[in-house]
């Protein structure tokens, strides 16, 4: 089946009813920014992910691939934004496919707005996209409710107006690539400090007729100093009350196992971690 | 000459009953409603506060008081047994796991408290004043039904507030014997033999109630009060810490300590093959 | 889904309560998980911040972030938490106030503390022991039980025989003098790790027995450095993950030679 499960609706309005909380989604209380310079199109966000006054995640990504040349940052819902544009995407590599032609940004942005317009702003999506494609560079902000807005620099998300704030005072026409980025990266700062939903770090996305560059992690300017004192336990401070081994030959009970034989084990990805 | 004698001298007790003024005084010793306490400008102060720190009804609130407990006394042959845990917790958060819930009104007097904390805290502690402000003025120790009445005017006057408290006083007194009394803050005063207040009454009461004899030894009143809390502690969430043990005897109270209901527990489990529901086995 | 298990218990659901209060229900609205809430009278701001205090054998420190929020957006990047209180006359034993929550009910509370104690030593020639003021400040929130400080309160001192003294208290004046507490919007995330480095919970003596026998690991007096840099820990840690922590970190050190304070800085996102 095709959409939404709405089943649980009934259910969960009850509980709420009878005083149970809803379950809190995970939000990017955000800062997003985008900008137009000549030739291209920059778009900024930083990478705070939060649950009520909780750091879900120091350094999460909100910026999201469309197409090769189209990318979105959003705001709002995390879960929402990451599967209104990875649903976009997936349609428009399709609609790509049937034309034969390279996706605009306009259709993007319909898509959109269509899709948000219906769910009457029950997806909280809130978008800004931005891309290059052959009628010229566009930048766009998309409200969960389905409105749209044109303009040559944009600012969504909480901290919207610290960095609307840097963009009133230091835009002008006629900005070249380095000054775009630079006057991007200085709003999600201005967000990142004065916002308390936002911080952490600057990501940057840079589209040109040529090519999209994702500047991932492009300023760190709040990065955790070492730890005064060392909180590794010594063996055996927690109590063992009871111990049970697997063998290796019996793990087949408990999980499916596949053998890889001698083939050397590829990393896919190597996860962040504090080395402190 | 026994004129002029009864003329410079008063019986030596002629305080003994509660005169009028006597009791004026008590009256007037208490706070005035209004005017020792701040009241918010709104037409329902009581509604206010409530929408204010009642997470029962608003688990939003954003004022939380601690509350929770369980704590229980009873009355056998060798005295009366006070018990409680040491958990203080605010909305789901635990606030104290070392909180004294037994409060030394004086050498022969304990109360104990449950509901709102600072309540139990401030109101027990005027209680010791004027329970010593009627032993300076009657030269005698307040009898526990005297004092609990002391209790209970005070809070019935607040009736409809706010306040929440439900306590007991526990005590020893010549003319009454040991005696036990439960005052809460709807005004409720009774007199008993066996009572278990808090969140965690009923968990204490079923052990209690099953095991109580009125000939049991002090050794085994102690085992039971303490007994009696662990189960509490172990079933409801809002109790825990420690087991806070006193035996009020004839000549005023013994502290029994202030035990980790940790060790207590996997003891009891382990040694006396209780709870055996617990397990540590893997599987 | 985990959260559906977070709230305070659910009414009608197993509970306790020495009032049976019925919740005042509202057809089911966005916002408005239980009923009774529209009240017109909203006097109170939660500024965020956090506070923390740990005593020691002859000392004792007060901690607290110094930003004030409102929402999400940052007040002032330095409005001290941290309350000297009673002067500093050279016989005065040094007390220290924190207060987290309502900023404007704390500096009411710390001024009116100070008043007092000042007021105690003018009126009886002698300076006001940490134990009497502990008391004090207790009364004095009680006093507005029926329309309550909105804050969370820690005094700090020594006692007669000069160890640290610390008291923590519950916003209606409930207190108790602890070896360590955390007060405030990082209260939640600070205090188990203070349970656990101050109080050694959840730690046993490696070796000293098998399972059960395991001894706990016994608490003892930290000494000052130790303290200090878990206080820094705690608040470098709290502000990467509570959004309302940050700024600057203010210590006031309590010794018998009095009142040192230390200001250092703290992330500023």
């Amino acid at each position: 089946m095709v959409g939404f499960d709405f089943s649980n609706h009934d259910r969960n309005l009850a509980l709420h009813a009878k005083g149970v909380p809803l379950p809190k989604a995970t939000s990017t209380g955000t800062t997003i920014v985008g900008c137009i310079f000549d030739g291209g199109v920059v778009i900024a966000a930083d990478t705070r992910a939060t649950s009520g006054p909780i750091v879900a995640d120091k350094n999460c990504e909100k910026l999201h691939y469309i197409a090769p040349q189209i990318w979105c940052a959003g705001a709002g819902t995390a879960a929402d934004t990451e599967f209104t544009t990875a649903l976009i995407s997936s349609n428009l590599e399709l609609h790509a496919l049937s034309t034969g032609r390279k996706p605009r940004v306009v259709t993007c942005m319909t898509m959109l707005k269509q899709h948000l317009f219906r769910y009457q702003g029950y997806v909280g999506a809130y978008l800004v996209v931005a891309g290059c494609d052959p009628t010229g560079t566009h930048l766009f902000t998309v409200h969960a409710h389905g409105s749209t807005d044109k303009l040559p620099y944009v600012t969504m998300g909480s901290g919207s107006l610290a960095a609307m704030s840097v963009f009133e005072s230091q835009w002008k026409p006629q900005l070249t690539r380095d000054e775009a980025v630079k006057l991007c990266a200085d709003a999600i700062q201005s967000g990142i400090f004065n916002d308390l939903g936002s911080g952490s770090n600057v990501d940057v996305c840079v589209i040109t007729n040529e090519k999209a560059t994702l500047l991932r992690n492009y300023i760190t300017p709040n990065v955790r100093e070492e730890k005064l004192r060392d909180y590794r336990f010594p063996r055996g401070t927690t109590a063992v009350l009871n111990e049970k081994v697997i063998k290796r030959e019996d793990l087949s009970k408990y999980v499916t196992v596949h053998e890889i034989g001698d083939e050397q084990p590829t990393t896919a990805e190597t996860m962040d971690v504090d080395t402190t | 000459m026994d004129a002029l004698v009864a003329q410079y001298s008063r019986p030596a007790f002629a305080d003994e009953a509660a005169v009028s003024d006597d009791q004026l005084e008590l009256a007037q010793s208490m706070p005035p409603l209004s005017l020792k306490f701040a009241l918010p400008p709104v037409a329902q102060p009581s509604s206010w506060l409530r929408s204010m720190t009642d997470d029962y009804s608003n688990p939003n609130c954003p004022i939380k008081i601690a509350h929770g407990t369980t704590t229980l006394a009873f009355r056998f042959q060798g005295g009366i047994i006070v018990a409680t845990d040491s958990r203080a917790t605010a909305g789901n958060w635990i606030a104290s796991q070392t909180v004294k819930k037994v409060i030394e009104i004086n050498k022969c007097l304990l109360g104990t408290m449950a509901g709102g904390a600072a309540d139990c805290q401030y109101w027990l502690a005027y209680l010791g004043m004027q329970c010593r402000l009627h032993e300076l003025r009657h030269k005698r120790r307040i009898s526990v039904a005297a004092a609990s009445k002391i209790l209970a005017n005070l809070v019935y006057s607040y009736k409809g507030m706010g306040l929440s408290m439900g306590t007991m006083c526990a005590g020893v007194t010549p003319q009454e014997g040991p005696a036990l009394y439960y005052i809460d803050s709807d005004g409720t005063r009774l007199a008993g033999n066996l009572f278990c207040v808090g969140s965690g009454q009923t968990f204490a009461y079923g052990v209690l109630d099953a095991e109580y004899r009125y000939d049991l030894t002090d050794q085994e009143a102690l085992e039971l009060g303490s007994r009696s809390i662990l189960a509490a502690t172990h079933r409801d969430a809002f109790s825990g810490g420690f087991i806070n043990l006193y035996h009020v005897k004839e000549d005023g109270w013994v502290k029994h300590g202030f035990n980790d209901t940790n060790p207590i527990f996997w003891r009891t489990k382990l040694e006396k093959g209780e709870f055996s529901n617990v397990t540590a086995d893997i599987e | 889904m985990g959260s559906i298990f977070q709230g305070a218990p659910i009414p009608e659901g197993p509970g306790y309560s020495f009032r049976e209060t019925p919740a005042v229900r509202q057809a089911p609205g966005p916002s408005s998980a239980a009923g009774e809430r529209q009240h017109g009278f909203y006097p109170y701001t939660d500024n965020g911040g956090s506070t923390l205090g740990i005593s020691g054998a002859d000392f004792a420190i007060l901690a607290g972030d110094t930003r004030s929020t409102s929402g999400y957006n940052i007040n002032t990047r330095y409005a001290p938490k941290l309350y000297k209180i009673g002067g500093d006359a050279p016989d005065t034993p040094p007390i220290a106030l924190s207060v987290v929550g309502f900023a404007a009910d704390g500096a009411a509370l710390a001024e009116r503390l100070d008043t007092i104690v000042k007021m105690y030593r003018y009126q009886h020639g002698k300076p006001m022991g940490v134990a009497a003021c502990a008391q004090r400040l207790s009364h004095l929130l009680y006093m507005k039980r029926f329309f309550p400080f909105y804050v969370a309160a820690i005094l700090a001192g020594l006692d007669e025989s000069g160890r640290g003294a610390l008291y923590s208290y519950d916003p209606v004046g409930s207190y108790e003098r602890e070896q360590c507490r955390a007060g405030g919007a990082a209260a939640s995330l600070i205090m188990p790790f203070l349970d656990n480095q101050v109080n050694f919970k959840n730690q046993n003596v490696p070796g000293s027995g098998q399972g059960h026998a395991l001894e706990p690991r016994k608490p003892y007096d930290l000494p000052r450095g130790t303290v200090e840099e878990l206080v820094q820990d705690a608040f470098t840690s709290a502000v990467e993950r509570h959004i309302e922590v940050g700024d600057g970190l203010q210590m006031m050190i309590i010794t018998r030679d009095g009142i040192e304070e230390v200001y250092r800085d703290l992330k500023k996102d």
